[in-house]
């Protein structure tokens, strides 16, 4: 019975209860930041005293966070670029391909995402400063782009075992050339996977710290390190401010992934 | 798709496919295994060729209490986490698919939110004139705030909060793919609903609790962000030491040998974690 939902008893009251207290949980944070960053207490006292735009404007009126964010988008954008062609490529050699070895090579590929970020962050923050791409956007996109293969090739390579090659082997017996057929056929049929692949990809360079850390110089910085340099120093409600634009970002982001995937879906 | 099938038809391509894995593998061995080989290369050559670096390392107390701490905020972070995730996994395996997708939804966004923006609520709501001290204070259930952030009760809420959906998330595919007959079989021969959860429920969802307790413990282990955040001074974690030691005190060796033996602990229980879930896999699909 404890499978059943509609069975369960008093057994339910005490798992839904105990599943509200922890959606609660997960939404505090970012419910509580968005409030926050409303109220007008500089010492960001809760419940505020009164309610303000006031931490928006300072946010605007700083050209060094509107930079960090042009910087990040940026970056991020060319790592998601670069991310889907690299593992678009990578995933049909790893599907489709006829070769020893390939759980080793996808095994390979895919470490970047298990080994500590730290490791890699010192290790890419040393060499690029003997190659003199310490602080530089190839710097930051080459290393981004490593850390963000994986999440790329995950969602691909998950879409192409899933498509029947026949299909596209059938196009090519009606005529078309084995490049017609996966621009045609393959990668129109595969796109959910090649989305999910590009939206992760930009995650993982938008949101990365530990790589960006040591790798920003007093030039270049992106949103990550401006907000880290900020709650080190301390914890102005401009914070605040510029986390609710990201928990908006982020919201539209599911928001627009939900769409396109019933879309594509159908 | 089988081997041969794919044989079967005869379609013009390079013979081995392996073209396609020419520019990942560039990437990933000229700025992966490279920069990292070079690290471990540095960890036994500076300041001077040997094994200094390592058994300083491993000979000294402050860093053998950093190594302690490490697997002692993993390990606590991962119970928390296991038990936390649970019953939500369990409610959402088995709750109407419109509820569950409202609760999808929340984990997903949870997950998705900036790590910064998240860390840095916590460190408002955490701190001694925070949300949580107030409303505990005004309640009346403490006169003293309780002292939540920069020490272990401060990385464990903010790690078991970044935590939480890498275990519910898999739970929830371990649970669903139970096959409730065996838990109303269970209670058709009598057994009450503890012994139905011990002797059915909980051995049979085993394999993802292990399998994802061992990957929440694997990133938690070389966290960085939150520990050094919301944790004190006094328990430093690994990643926060190799971060201080090279960008702080520029001491490469020391830190490059602190880097290797964190990637050599991580990569170790990786492989393991990937054992169970093969074996999972395989007993599965059985």
């Amino acid at each position: 019975m404890l499978l059943d939902y509609d069975r369960l008893g008093w057994l339910k009251v005490v798992l839904l209860a105990f599943t509200t207290l922890v959606a609660a949980f997960l939404l505090l944070p970012v419910v509580f930041i968005v409030l926050l960053s409303f109220g007008s207490s500089r010492w960001l006292a809760f419940p505020p005293p009164g309610w303000t735009l006031k931490w928006y404007q300072e946010l605007f009126a700083d050209p060094s966070w509107i930079e960090a964010a042009l910087t990040s988008a940026r970056i991020a954008t060319m790592t998601a670029i670069l991310a889907v062609a690299i593992g678009l490529l990578a995933s049909f050699a790893l599907v489709r391909g006829q070769f020893g070895g390939r759980e080793i090579l996808r095994g390979l590929l895919l470490t970047p995402m298990v080994l500590p970020v730290v490791v890699f962050a010192i290790a890419i923050y040393a060499f690029f400063l003997r190659l003199g791409l310490g602080g530089t956007t190839v710097g930051f996109v080459v290393a981004h782009t490593v850390l963000a293969l994986p999440f790329a090739i995950i969602p691909i390579a998950t879409a192409l075992e899933g498509f029947d090659k026949s299909i596209e082997d059938a196009a090519i017996v009606c005529g078309a050339s084995p490049l017609q057929a996966k621009f045609r056929i393959t990668l129109p049929s595969i796109r959910i996977g090649i989305f999910s692949a590009a939206i992760f990809s930009f995650l993982a360079s938008w949101d990365e710290v530990v790589v960006a850390i040591f790798m920003a110089s007093p030039t270049l910085q992106t949103l990550p390190v401006k907000i880290w340099g900020s709650l080190r120093s301390d914890l102005t409600p401009v914070i605040a401010a510029a986390s609710s634009l990201l928990v908006a970002l982020t919201l539209a982001l599911m928001i627009v992934t939900a769409l396109l995937r019933r879309k594509l879906q159908t | 798709m089988s081997v041969e099938a794919q044989q079967g038809i005869a379609t013009p391509r390079i013979p081995a496919g392996l073209g396609g894995l020419l520019p990942a593998l560039m990437l990933i061995g000229l700025f992966f295994v490279v920069p990292v080989l070079a690290l471990l290369l540095r960890s036994v050559t500076d300041p001077a060729p040997g094994l200094q670096n390592y058994a300083a390392l491993l000979g000294d107390g402050t860093y053998a209490r950093v190594f302690f701490n490490t697997f002692l905020v993993a390990a606590v972070v991962t119970i928390v986490t296991v038990l936390v995730a649970f019953p939500v996994a369990w409610m959402l395996a088995i709750m109407p698919p419109a509820l569950a997708s409202i609760l999808f939804g929340i984990i997903i966004l949870s997950m998705w939110t900036n790590l910064l923006t998240r860390t840095y609520a916590w460190m408002v709501l955490l701190q001694r004139t925070g949300v949580i001290n107030r409303a505990l204070m005004g309640a009346g259930i403490i006169d003293q705030p309780l002292p939540l952030i920069n020490n272990l009760t401060g990385v464990t809420i903010g790690m078991v909060y970044i935590m939480l959906p890498f275990m519910i998330l898999p739970l929830v595919g371990t649970l669903r793919a139970i096959d409730p007959m065996t838990l109303r079989a269970a209670a058709l021969c009598g057994a009450s609903p503890l012994a139905a959860f011990r002797r059915i429920l909980l051995p049979l969802s085993l394999p993802g609790i292990a399998a994802g307790g061992l990957m929440v413990f694997v990133m938690s282990l070389g966290y960085f962000v939150t520990p050094a955040l919301l944790g004190g001074t006094s328990n430093m974690m690994l990643a926060e030491m190799i971060a201080q030691m090279i960008q702080s005190l520029l001491n490469w060796g020391l830190g490059s040998a602190a880097a290797f033996v964190l990637l050599v602990v991580t990569m170790a229980l990786y492989a393991l974690q990937l054992r169970l879930v093969g074996a999972r896999r395989t007993t599965g699909g059985a």
